[in-house]
């Protein structure tokens, strides 16, 4: 009684290669966290016990962006934050995604003001924005859900997996 | 004893002769002679002198009534205020040992070069200093370190001038777009992107505004 009783009895199943890569991509996701403001506070709550991502499979968080491929940028983006976040995601190795969380993040927020980036989105790709001020943790939940979706449809010869 | 040589500030509605923090009753008169005012808020003693006074003031305050804490330095522009100058640069000094403490307020005209430093009697001056520098552009003469605190070291402007519009000059706006492609990072121009919506509080336009506004009306 286990999981080869799925594959009807005969112990294996046909698949694509792409579909294979794919999957265990977006079930085993390593965020980098990018935390400088309350948003964090709701990341770290997200990743700790009681909304438990590893119930998805993107418990594994790394401070290091060499060994992560989901840069979760949460909190906001300074002008003089904004050449490191971009440093940080080059150190990123491909695949990689970005979720932009909370309102400072995705717009720059109530932080309309001459030091304050209005959207990180004008400076690295972002695949998915979190609205919310800060966002519960089912939101970043969700997005997680999202960039799931976004992986299991990439190409693996689209080039964004390298060469 | 001489005259006082400049006009007093005047109190504010309220104020009526306040009672006189005493750290100022213990100045020795010449430094007395200094200040041009004190006022009261919520307990808070202010005096007011005009800079560069505040430098014999701060050094008796340190060296002979045991002000051994400076909270802070900072300042403020009061562009447009119809006041007499446009800054007053701000020390809150505090004494541990009875928990006393006392703000001193010097009026520094627009055109002044410097204001004395003052990190010679607390260490915490270098960076309260550097922070007021960094802000507002003021010079403090003799401050060892006076880089730039907060903002960028390239950064072109110090924001917190009134006539210094609320949303920058486009530095924000300053960076290339990163995009992954292949193996290689590249580097575009920056998305074209909406200017604010939000209305830049100390654009010239509003400082003219607040200044017709604060003019006294007729009758």
């Amino acid at each position: 009684m286990g999981l080869e009783s799925l594959f009807g009895g005969e112990g294996f199943l046909t698949t694509k290669i792409n579909d294979l890569v794919n999957w265990a991509r977006k079930s085993a996701l390593w965020p980098m966290p990018f935390g400088t403001a309350c948003c964090a506070i709701e990341m770290m709550a997200t990743f700790s016990g009681r909304y438990d991502i590893s119930r998805f499979g993107a418990e594994v968080v790394r401070f290091s962006p060499r060994q992560s491929d989901l840069l979760i940028v949460s909190g906001r983006i300074s002008l003089k934050m904004m050449p490191v976040l971009q440093k940080i995601y080059r150190q990123m190795p491909e695949p990689k995604w970005v979720i932009s969380m909370g309102a400072c993040a995705s717009c720059g927020g109530v932080f309309d003001t001459y030091t304050l980036i209005q959207g990180v989105d004008q400076f690295i790709p972002v695949d998915v924005y979190v609205p919310g001020c800060p966002p519960r943790p089912e939101s970043l939940l969700d997005a997680v859900f999202e960039v799931q979706k976004i992986v299991q449809e990439e190409r693996l010869d689209s080039g964004k997996h390298g060469r | 004893m001489a005259a006082d040589p400049a006009p007093a500030i005047p109190a504010a509605p309220g104020d009526v002769a306040p009672p006189r923090h005493p750290a100022r009753k213990a100045l020795p008169s010449p430094l007395d002679l200094l200040v041009l005012g004190e006022t009261v808020h919520a307990g808070q003693h202010a005096i007011f002198v005009r800079s560069p006074a505040q430098r014999p003031i701060l050094e008796h305050l340190r060296r002979a009534q045991g002000f051994d804490f400076l909270k802070d330095v900072t300042a403020i522009d009061l562009l447009g205020r119809d006041e007499a100058e446009r800054f007053q640069v701000i020390y809150i000094v505090h004494r541990l040992a009875d928990g006393s403490t006392l703000r001193v307020h010097a009026w520094l005209p627009e055109e002044a070069d410097s204001v004395p430093s003052v990190f010679d009697l607390w260490d915490s001056a270098r960076w309260g200093e550097r922070e007021t520098h960094d802000m507002f552009g003021i010079v403090f003469a003799g401050n060892p370190d006076l880089r730039r605190f907060l903002m960028p070291e390239d950064y072109p402007a110090f924001p917190l001038l009134k006539d210094y519009p609320l949303t920058g000059r486009g530095e924000r706006r300053q960076f290339p777009l990163v995009r992954p492609r292949g193996d290689e990072m590249v580097e575009e121009a920056p998305l074209p992107y909406p200017t604010s919506i939000g209305r830049g509080m100390h654009t010239p336009e509003y400082i003219e505004e607040v200044k017709r506004e604060s003019k006294p009306k007729p009758g």
